[in-house]
């Protein structure tokens, strides 16, 4: 199986998910997502970048400037209260979701 | 917090766009060398690692336009843009904008200024506390002081009565009482000179409190204020003569005025918005108590039990309390008194009748308002008409828009190939209607000002001061947004769903003219429905207004019974002067004897009411020689004129002779009456030699009836004549024969050589040559009195009649778009028909058949339809058929006039089409 994008209404659920360990910039976040599906699903900047300026607007992520590891000026999202929120109560739906299509393909 | 937040960093974003616009490059910038440093990491070359991060990210500009689209104000940016882009669009075709706008502000105008009067006058609340709870005890809208009557007819109701039922109000809240008419007293304010005359409004002492009215200042009439006749001289006053008359002033509570001569303390001051319980032209502006009303009206023995019916009541319901149970409790206390007036025995047949007496309970939370009763049905009528109006107005904007948008049908389908959305390019489409309809709106709200000053100006008739306001206020203002709103909506439609349908390929590919020309069934189809719909309307709004027009002439050309020409009349006000009716008899000889000797002055005479009038003086009256059946009406219309009444007004005598100046306080008292009387009374003709008594005790009789006088129609032209008594006024005396309260006459009536107007100056110096004090009321000829008998259908009938040229008007400029459009877009299959050997004629009838088509269908679907509205108007009609063939001729030639003209000029222009130049064009 090659590699191909995130499953449908997943993606900021996904963001959110990478972003709870600690604050990333854009491409860490991509690489995060990558690496973590073990190369199974890959997330391009057109449409990581617009789902996190959604976020930010939705205030679920807020954003600033730092210096990144490899001393260059990068733009990092951390989660806010809401994000935290919102991430525990998608990853629920998620999961009932998940077990309960196993259970009917399980059938 | 979120959405607080999103707002807050939208609107720095849309003041930072530099800052944001350089971020985001940033961020592009590093994910690109984040993502190549990574790749280099991973083994790939430099260049292989750059170009694989640039892949990945595709155009940076569509992702920074992806980033921007998920924020709101790149919505609002949007929006701008689109409002933008119409504005320059119609700002394009100047011409255009002006006529939609135009027609737009006119038609959402009218409606607005209907509007304003009709929530005045029909829809406004009482500004009291619960005012749903409140109900009259009857319709209320008649004022006047009667006796002889059952209690509770023309819902008039005696002070005792009223007591009765303030002390014990069974299921209500609570009872009150005002009279029934706001008499104009003298007031006369402390350090001034003058009187002035101001209706005042006799409350019992629970008025304020049953209506739940609440003062500006001070206090209002309570119980104890009117708790026993002639008790507390106190005055509340309206926010206006507060205002008008003492600047504002708030130490007034506790100043003196006098009131007809007696001095009075202002207790309080009400609110702007409180007129009483009486929505009227000249309200009442200041109340006192119902025990001082032989201070107010000059006159003793009002508050005698069962003497004079004069007042109105007015209830508060109890939430409790079941409509039926408040009705048949008042029914009951209404027959209790009616039973204990009569004799010890009651016939059966009274008994049954007495059963019968009831006072309707009627809602009170509007009020009670003459206006409102005299002009609800006008105003509803003409609400209706100006919908009308608006919806011609909407199917122009309609058809132009649509033209426009078939017009634009390249420049459409172009956008739609280059993949446009086809909602985008609806939204705009409808983004111009509703810029035009508000636009419109706005015009409209300044032309319904003005309009609505006029016409209040003309309901007012020089009343000093009138309650109705032109100033739009908070629901005016949405009124007018919501049917700019809904027109626009309305005429955005079918252009929109004309976009919703076009298909892009046709267009593309075919030449425009060809395209435009064949441009798909909807196309022809809208133009054509609303064109026919527009001759509908028109056609509906020129029969209304024939209609209208006949029966306000029907109502001035009738015959009235009296001379309307070269009339002068004046009110007198003898008591509020301080004259005493001993003093009457010769003080009407003196003005008589001053009046006819002003140069010009064919003759003079004095009679307690005009020859018409809104006000009558009537009572039950008995013929010598006639035998009332039982139950029978004998109630008649009198007045007391002086000797030469009959000369003066031109009312001829048929029989016997009129009342002269020679019946006065020695000769034989005579009568004349009208021809109703004598045909009811006296089938055989002999009227004259009888004699005549009246239940009014001032004026008993028995009078000897010397002669029949021509009938007149005394009050509502509509109706047929009133029976009418004349009795000589110099012969109304007490037995001792001295001038009693009705030796008074109130009228003064001159005809002239010449104008009458011209008269007033010489009339008004004269009384003032009698005595200086004594106040003439209004001068008015015989003309402009007349007027306000028909202020209603004059009102109607001409506003009818402008909103029917005005859509005739825009049905014709409309009519005119579309031919014109039509003949510009099938220019060049025109011209290969003249090409092909077609004659100018057969162009221009070609043309022509196709506006005649659609008169047709306009006038099949509007005869019915105008039927059908002119049988709902009968009502308002005059002596004619609501079907009148000579107005549905009219209106049907008027229109096809207007069609056939607005669709001749783009057919002669067809017949003139090159067809050289029409078919290089392609």
């Amino acid at each position: 199986m090659g590699q191909r994008d995130v499953v449908q209404g997943t993606l900021e659920m996904l963001i959110l998910k990478t972003l709870a360990h600690e604050p990333m910039h854009g491409y860490g976040v991509a690489l995060r997502i990558e690496q973590m599906s073990k190369g199974v699903f890959r997330v391009n900047p057109g449409s990581l970048l617009p789902a996190l300026a959604r976020m930010e607007r939705a205030g679920r992520v807020k954003s600033g400037w730092r210096t990144s590891e490899n001393n260059r000026r990068a733009k990092y999202y951390m989660l806010t209260a809401r994000g935290r929120k919102s991430l525990s109560e998608e990853a629920e739906t998620w999961n009932r979701q998940i077990s309960a299509i196993a259970r009917i393909m399980e059938a | 917090m979120g959405l607080l937040n999103n707002i807050a960093q939208g609107v720095r974003s849309l003041f930072q766009r530099d800052r944001i616009e350089r971020e985001m490059d940033d961020e592009l910038r590093e994910f690109v060398e984040a993502s190549t440093a990574d790749k280099l990491r991973r083994g790939m070359s430099a260049e292989q690692a750059g170009r694989a991060a640039r892949v990945e990210m595709g155009s940076s500009n569509a992702v920074k336009h992806r980033i921007y689209s998920a924020t709101w104000e790149s919505k609002m940016e949007i929006f701008w843009r689109d409002l933008k882009h119409c504005v320059r669009g119609l700002l394009h075709s100047p011409g255009f904008t002006l006529i939609a706008v135009l027609s737009l502000g006119l038609g959402i105008g009218a409606n607005t200024a209907i509007f304003t009067l009709i929530r005045q006058v029909l829809l406004q609340q009482l500004p009291v506390r619960d005012p749903q709870q409140l109900v009259t005890f009857g319709e209320s809208t008649g004022g006047g002081v009667l006796g002889g009557i059952d209690l509770g007819t023309a819902d008039l109701f005696t002070y005792d009565f009223a007591r009765q039922l303030e002390a014990n109000p069974g299921p209500f809240q609570g009872v009150a009482t005002y009279s029934s008419f706001s008499p104009q007293v003298s007031v006369r304010l402390p350090n001034t000179a003058g009187a002035l005359q101001i209706s005042a409004s006799l409350v019992s002492g629970n008025f304020f409190s049953v209506l739940g009215a609440e003062p500006l200042l001070g206090r209002t009439i309570v119980r104890f204020d009117a708790d026993a006749p002639d008790r507390s001289p106190v005055a509340v006053i309206s926010y206006h003569l507060w205002q008008q008359s003492f600047s504002s002033d708030p130490a007034v509570l506790g100043k003196p005025v006098s009131i007809n001569g007696t001095p009075f303390t202002v207790i309080g001051v009400m609110p702007p918005a409180f007129h009483g319980i009486q929505q009227e032209l000249e309200p009442a502006e200041i109340w006192v108590p119902v025990t001082m009303t032989r201070e107010i009206l000059l006159q003793p023995g009002f508050l005698e039990p069962r003497s004079f019916y004069f007042l109105h009541m007015v209830a508060r319901r109890s939430p409790q309390s079941q409509l039926a149970t408040d009705q048949g409790w008042l029914d009951r206390q209404i027959r209790d008194y009616v039973r204990a007036g009569e004799g010890q025995t009651i016939a059966p047949a009274r008994q049954q009748e007495i059963e019968r007496i009831t006072a309707l309970l009627v809602s009170g939370a509007h009020g009670v308002s003459q206006l409102r009763s005299r002009y609800g049905d006008s105003l509803t009528i003409l609400m209706a008409i100006v919908g009308v109006v608006l919806l011609i107005a909407c199917a122009n904007l309609a058809n132009f828009l649509l033209a426009r948008t078939i017009a634009r049908q390249r420049e459409t389908a172009t956008r739609l190939a280059l993949g446009s959305s086809r909602g985008r390019i609806i939204w705009q489409s409808m983004l111009e209607a509703l810029l035009l309809s508000l636009s419109g709106g706005l015009l409209g709200l300044g032309l319904a000002f003005a309009a609505t000053r006029a016409l209040i100006a003309f309901v007012a008739r020089g009343a000093a001061y009138v309650p109705l306001n032109a100033s739009p206020d908070s629901t005016i203002l949405l009124f007018t947004l919501g049917v700019s709103i809904f027109a626009g909506l309305l005429f955005g439609l079918a252009p929109a769903l004309h976009l919703a349908r076009a298909s892009a390929m046709p267009a593309m590919n075919a030449g425009t003219r060809t395209a435009a020309s064949s441009g798909g069934r909807t196309s022809r189809w809208w133009p054509k429905a609303l064109v026919t719909a527009q001759i509908m309307f028109c056609l509906l709004l020129l029969v209304a207004a024939g209609l209208f027009l006949r029966t306000l002439g029907n109502l001035q050309n009738q015959d009235f019974g009296f001379e309307r020409t070269h009339l002068l009349i004046a009110d007198l006000a003898e008591s509020l002067a301080g004259y005493k009716p001993e003093q009457a008899p010769a003080l009407n000889q003196r003005v008589l004897e001053r009046l006819s000797a002003i140069p010009g002055v064919r003759s003079a005479a004095l009679a307690a009411l005009p020859p018409i009038s809104f006000g009558a003086w009537s009572s039950s009256v008995h013929f010598s020689g006639y035998t009332p059946g039982p139950k029978e009406d004998m109630g008649s219309e009198l007045n007391r004129v002086s000797g030469q009444y009959f000369e003066t007004t031109g009312i001829s005598i048929i029989a016997g002779r009129p009342i002269s100046p020679t019946d006065n306080a020695t000769s034989m008292k005579v009568a004349v009456v009208n021809e109703t009387i004598a045909r009811k009374f006296f089938p055989n003709g002999d009227a004259v030699g009888h004699t005549v008594k009246i239940d009014i005790d001032t004026v008993e009789g028995p009078w000897q009836i010397v002669g029949v006088a021509r009938d007149t129609k005394s009050g509502n032209p509509r109706q047929e004549p009133h029976r009418m008594v004349y009795l000589p006024i110099a012969q109304i005396l007490d037995k001792n024969g001295a001038g009693n309260q009705d030796s008074f006459a109130h009228t003064i009536l001159l005809r002239t050589e010449g104008d009458p107007a011209s008269t007033i100056n010489e009339l008004r110096s004269a009384i003032a040559g009698i005595d200086p004090n004594l106040p003439i009321l209004q001068v008015h000829t015989m003309h402009d009195h007349m007027e306000a008998f028909m202020s209603q259908e004059t009102l109607v009938s001409r506003l009818t009649a402008i909103f029917a040229l005005l859509a005739v008007l825009l049905a014709s400029i409309g009519l005119y778009g579309v031919m014109s459009f039509n003949v510009a877009r099938r220019s060049n299959e025109i011209g290969i028909r003249i090409a092909l050997g077609a004659s100018g004629a057969g162009v221009q009838w070609m043309v022509l058949r196709e506006s005649l088509v659609l008169l047709a269908a306009g006038l099949a679907l509007g005869i019915p339809i105008a039927l059908g509205a002119a049988r709902l108007i009968r009502a308002q009609l005059y002596q004619m058929s609501p079907f009148d063939p000579m107005i549905f001729i009219a209106a049907t030639a008027g229109i096809a006039a207007v069609t056939v003209l607005s669709a001749w000029l783009p057919a002669r222009r067809a017949a003139a089409v090159d067809p050289m130049a029409s078919l290089r064009c392609e």
